[in-house]
């Protein structure tokens, strides 16, 4: 589908304009040339502005890791940087591999947990909240003061550890490590270097969740620990050489996920974060994602020659730092390849920490090995071990939510929905519009056992597959008009799953129409952004009602009359239908077209006119 | 941030003031060393880096003891962050022994010498002080006063400013026992948890512990009392010696057994503390970086650059500096196996040492039984069931009398490290110790201090036999 420029849209959504081609959603348009929601619209378009802006200004939707829908201004960027790099480089699907060597990753992975207060202070944790105004004595290493484990901390560092198939450790403790940095205030960080609480675990990543080709249906990578960890302050930089310390952040608890170095290729690493984040976020583990700055990634990369497998793993370097799934990706690529380069140039790996700046083609060198901070691991005399009860494992494990693979499966065995949309669907707004799918269609199912005239339910994936449509992509297509002058904002989910903007009750009355054929796609489409954009004062039916807009479609008798009539004068195209063998679909469709132009307009259902065609023609040709 | 601080303060304060004065409560004069928080006085902890440090906060110890009655009357001076034995490395100055004759310059003793001082001179009627390997008893015994180091983990750490966390414990000085067993025992301050404080005992281990020890103290005549012949060491000042023989004798005479009882790694003690000790120091003392505390160099901390080595080079004394190199490097990746790990074995050792020879079980731990292979040879049988096991055990607190200070300024670190072997031992087991005054006659101008020695949480017991002590030896 191709997209329309702000200045198309922004005529169009404020003087009500629109051009040939037809509406919004780039389907083709019946003569009237103004949509039927345009009609319900009150007289004065910018007053609208106000009433429109205010749920864009109160929410806003966090961002997902693969959006169905990306908005425009992004799109519009993104197609530009491929263009530019399909101009230079080859595509990253050929990048996987590179012969005659193996690439070996292992990555940290660093992630907020979902808690109410600080590791070893109640103070509360916050996001965004006024800089240091959530700063307990202990948090900024007042002399003195001592720190205090909080023990809800536990809940979702266990989950997350329970959701990676970690053996949860009875007893651990808690390790000091020093380096001197502005933003820890104590000198040291307080982790989990000698007895993590959580090991041993492993994840299994599949084909679905986008793999490397080259590792087939799926790989399990083993996780080697999980530990708790301390946060540190946040620095806000000023102009000149100044930096400003906001002490909200500091002590704030991290889990570390170390993975064991056993993925070879790029693509799966970056699947790999992608998928803990998932799952943390899943089980109510994990506050926010990669993008908002909740998870961040360290990546340890090393290659060697295929044809010595006896031999030991080359040295690696650690990319410190990644802050993005797809910087996890592109910096193992640059890593490994500069790695080749230089061992092919007959030079050697030095082991060191580098980084990498989004956009950039090479890491860079942070610092040496000579340069490496002796962090002095020391037990933290204050801190007694950390023990962890049986019964609090065994409580939270069947407490675990269910787990995305699980889930994945039924939408897609249970309710048909492909993959790729079932994946999407979980992935989105951190999973509550999966939430808002099962929510519309429990209503939808109400509605339809409802129906005076049922003896049983229609098959399930029937209106399932029409609901996760609408839901993924209709919806999806909604929030590309925030880019526009008007912007109305984006869709914005709770985590129970209820939406604002397009309330359940609405869509799946809407839905339950559209799918007993009440109401065409088309109208059904138009409905949808007005309930959207907050048109639709008497909801649904009421604008349905009102305006006229039920689906009256045709009769048999007028569907073969209409057929007949379209096939006339296309002699020529109906002789190609002789053949069984090679039956021309696409001939078919350009007759049901000329159908639907000279029937009568919103009365022709599309399904319908290709059944009426087909057997005109098959009775046509004698069959 | 500094205003959220003293918001909490300010919310702090109103809480401790609402219930301020128990009716129990008697008046007395309060000195607390300069490294314990209070809201009045700076806590500079005799140090550069703090200078300028005014404590949002007021330790918990401190506010136990004001609802006891306490009015405070001054921060006392000290060893830079507890590290010394006679309280010299300080940006006051070193402190000076009042019983010394007019004209000398006497070591107070360390680190809490300034606290030793208020109490001897009657400035104070008790001082807060903080043993960490000594730092208590040391002082007491060179000012001729009562140094009590309690069991780690019964009063509060909590506004206490760390040198080594896991041997910091807070001491009370005082010129006879009396005044502090009141205090702790009869005022119940060892039964308060603080829930501040990570170490600080719970209330139900408190009451487990107590269940442990016999509640009081019974005649001499059922005590034993062991002389660790590993304490008796060539350093030992003859007049020194004498004094904890003739105390021992004294103690006989009124009915109690002495035996001598070996405590094989107490050699190893005092090398033990000079890893672990540091090791914790140069942690504790990371966060003088001059960010949020210690003093900021002119120059500028550009990346690349070693970080804040101007401003903790200004800061700190000579001797904390030398201890912080000390911990790091033995904390350092090459060193940690060789020096951190092995001291920490010899702690153990040192803890079940102490174990062995004390009648009590330690009610810390599961009761362990001692196999004979793992004592040294020589030690004497009492019967089938092994060596002998006794109440408490008896020793001298220094090796000698409080030496000159221009004596100490020419010695070398090492030596002054040597003036805590006898007293390092009972903290890196934890247990309670306190320093006792004993004069005998034509003896030295200064009293010789002398330690008892009991099992962990059995501090009552101990306090009661440190008054029967001193009453018997005071001259």
């Amino acid at each position: 589908m191709s997209r329309r420029s702000v200045g198309e849209l922004s005529r169009y959504l404020l003087e009500g304009r629109i051009s040939q081609r037809g509406c919004i959603n780039g389907r083709r348009l019946s003569s009237r040339t103004v949509p039927v929601w345009s009609s319900l619209r009150p007289p004065y378009a910018l007053r609208q502005l106000h009433t429109h802006s205010e749920p864009a200004a109160a929410t806003e939707a966090a961002a997902a890791p693969q959006p169905a829908h990306v908005p425009l201004r992004k799109q519009l960027k993104e197609q530009a940087k491929q263009a530019k790099k399909l101009g230079k480089k080859k595509t990253k699907g050929d990048s996987q591999t590179v012969d005659g060597w193996e690439l070996t990753v292992g990555i940290e992975i660093h992630a907020q947990l979902n808690t109410s207060r600080k590791l070893f202070s109640p103070a509360a944790t916050s996001f965004n909240d006024e800089p240091n105004s959530h700063v307990a004595l202990f948090d900024v290493a007042m002399p003195g003061s001592q720190p205090l484990f909080q023990k809800e901390t536990l809940i979702p560092a266990i989950r997350a550890a329970l959701a990676l198939n970690c053996e949860i450790q009875p007893v651990s403790r808690f390790d000091r490590k020093h380096y001197f940095w502005w933003d820890q205030p104590s000198g040291y960080q307080i982790t989990q270097f000698y007895e993590p609480f959580a090991k041993k675990g492993h994840i299994t990543l599949l084909a679905r969740d986008g793999i490397s080709t080259e590792d087939g249906e799926s790989v399990t990578v083993g996780i080697k620990q999980v530990q708790l960890e301390q946060d540190t302050a946040k620095t806000l930089a000023q102009t000149g050489n100044v930096h400003w310390l906001d002490f909200n952040r500091v002590g704030v608890p991290l889990i570390e996920i170390i993975t064991e170095p056993e993925i070879h290729h790029p693509r799966t690493a970056a699947v790999l974060v992608r998928k803990i984040q998932l799952l943390l976020n899943t089980v109510d583990s994990c506050v926010s994602g990669m993008e908002t700055g909740g998870l961040r990634a360290d990546v340890n990369v090393s290659v060697r020659k295929t044809d010595d497998p006896s031999k030991k793993l080359g040295t690696r370097t650690e990319i410190k730092n990644l802050s993005t799934i797809k910087a996890v990706e592109d910096a193992i690529i640059a890593e490994r390849d500069r790695q080749i380069r230089q061992l092919e140039a007959g030079g050697v790996i030095a082991g060191e920490t580098r980084g990498w700046t989004i956009g950039s083609k090479e890491t860079r060198r942070l610092r040496g090995k000579e340069g490496e901070v002796d962090y002095r691991y020391m037990p933290d005399p204050d801190l007694p071990p950390l023990v962890i009860g049986n019964d609090l494992v065994q409580r939270l494990q069947t407490s675990l939510a269910v787990l995305p693979d699980t889930e994945l499966d039924k939408l897609v065995s249970h309710y048909g929905l492909t993959p790729k949309d079932a994946l999407s669907l979980i992935t989105l707004d951190n999973g509550s519009r999966v939430q808002y799918f099962y929510r519309v269609l429990a209503l939808l199912e109400s509605k339809l056992q409802a129906e005076p005239d049922i003896s049983e339910l229609p098959e399930v994936k029937s209106y399932s597959t029409l609901a996760g449509n609408w839901i993924l992509h209709e919806l999806g297509r909604l929030t590309t008009y925030k880019a526009g002058p008007l912007a109305s904002g984006d869709l914005s989910f709770t985590q129970l799953g209820e939406c604002a903007q397009v309330p359940e009750e609405e869509l799946s009355q809407l839905l339950y129409h559209l799918y007993r054929k009440h109401i065409t796609g088309k109208v059904a489409k138009e409905l949808l952004m007005a309930v959207y954009l907050g048109e639709l004062e008497g909801g649904i039916l009421e604008a349905i009602n009102s305006n006229d807009l039920w689906f009256k479609e045709i009769s048999q008798e007028e569907y073969e009359a209409l057929a007949a009539e379209a096939a006339e004068g296309e002699d020529k195209v109906l002789e190609e239908f002789a053949d069984e063998q090679k039956y021309p679909q696409g001939k078919l469709m350009y007759l049901v077209g000329k159908m639907m132009r000279l029937g009568p307009t919103e009365r022709i259902d599309p399904a319908m006119a290709e059944k009426a065609m087909r057997q005109w023609i098959e009775r046509f040709h004698g069959r | 941030m500094t205003a959220a601080v003293v918001r909490r303060s300010a919310l702090a304060k109103t809480k401790w003031h609402l219930n301020s004065y128990r009716s129990d409560a008697k008046p007395f004069r309060l000195a607390v060393k300069d490294n314990i928080a209070t809201e009045e006085f700076p806590t500079q902890c005799a140090s550069g880096v703090l200078g300028q440090h005014a404590s949002p906060f007021e330790a918990t110890i401190v506010r136990q003891l004001r609802a006891r009655g306490a009015s405070v009357v001054g921060k006392t001076n000290m060893d830079e962050f507890g590290m010394g034995s006679h309280s010299v490395h300080s940006i006051h100055g070193p402190v000076r022994n009042p019983l010394a004759p007019a004209g000398e310059e006497v070591t107070a003793g360390g680190s809490s010498g300034g606290s030793a001082v208020a109490v001897a001179i009657n400035d104070a009627d008790i001082a807060l002080g903080t043993d960490t390997g000594g730092s208590v008893r040391l002082p007491a015994a060179y000012t001729g006063i009562v140094g009590y180091k309690p069991s780690y983990g019964m009063l509060s750490r909590f506004g206490v400013v760390p040198y080594a966390n896991s041997l910091d414990t807070v001491g009370l000085l005082a010129r006879d026992v009396e005044s502090i067993r009141q205090l702790v025992f009869d005022t119940a301050l060892y039964e308060e948890h603080d829930s501040s404080d990570p170490t600080s005992l719970s209330v139900e281990t408190r009451q487990r512990c107590s269940k442990a020890v016999p509640p009081t103290l019974p005649k001499l005549s059922q005590l034993t009392i062991g002389i660790p012949v590993e304490y008796n060491i060539d350093e030992l000042d003859p007049a020194i010696r004498e004094a904890w023989s003739a105390t021992a004798s004294a103690l006989e005479a009124q009915g109690a057994r002495i035996v001598p009882v070996s405590l094989p790694s107490t050699k190893e003690a005092l090398c033990a503390y000079y890893i672990l000790a540091p090791a914790e120091a140069s942690s504790n003392l990371a966060k003088y970086d001059g960010v949020r505390y210690g003093i900021r160099g002119p120059e500028a901390d550009a990346a690349g650059e070693t970080l804040y080595s101007e401003a903790r080079g200004a800061g700190f004394g000579a001797e904390v500096k030398r201890r912080i190199l000390l911990g790091t490097y033995s904390l350092s990746s090459e060193a940690m196996d060789n020096y951190f790990i092995q001291a920490q074995k010899i702690r153990r050792l040192i803890q079940q040492d102490f174990d062995r020879v004390f009648r009590l079980d330690n009610p810390l731990y599961e009761p362990r039984q001692f196999d004979l292979s793992e004592m040294s040879a020589d030690t004497a049988l009492e019967d089938k069931q092994g060596p002998v096991q006794v109440d408490f055990l008896l020793s001298p607190t220094a090796p000698t009398y409080p030496p000159k200070l221009s004596d100490i300024m020419k010695r070398s670190s090492i030596d002054a490290y040597m003036n805590d072997v006898l007293t390092v031992p009972a903290s890196l087991a934890g247990l309670p110790a306190v320093s006792v005054p004993v004069k005998i006659e034509q003896s030295h101008q200064f009293p010789a201090g002398l330690q008892l020695i009991a099992q962990y949480w059995d501090d009552r017991r101990l306090l009661a036999l440190a008054d029967k002590v001193m009453k018997l030896m005071a001259v």
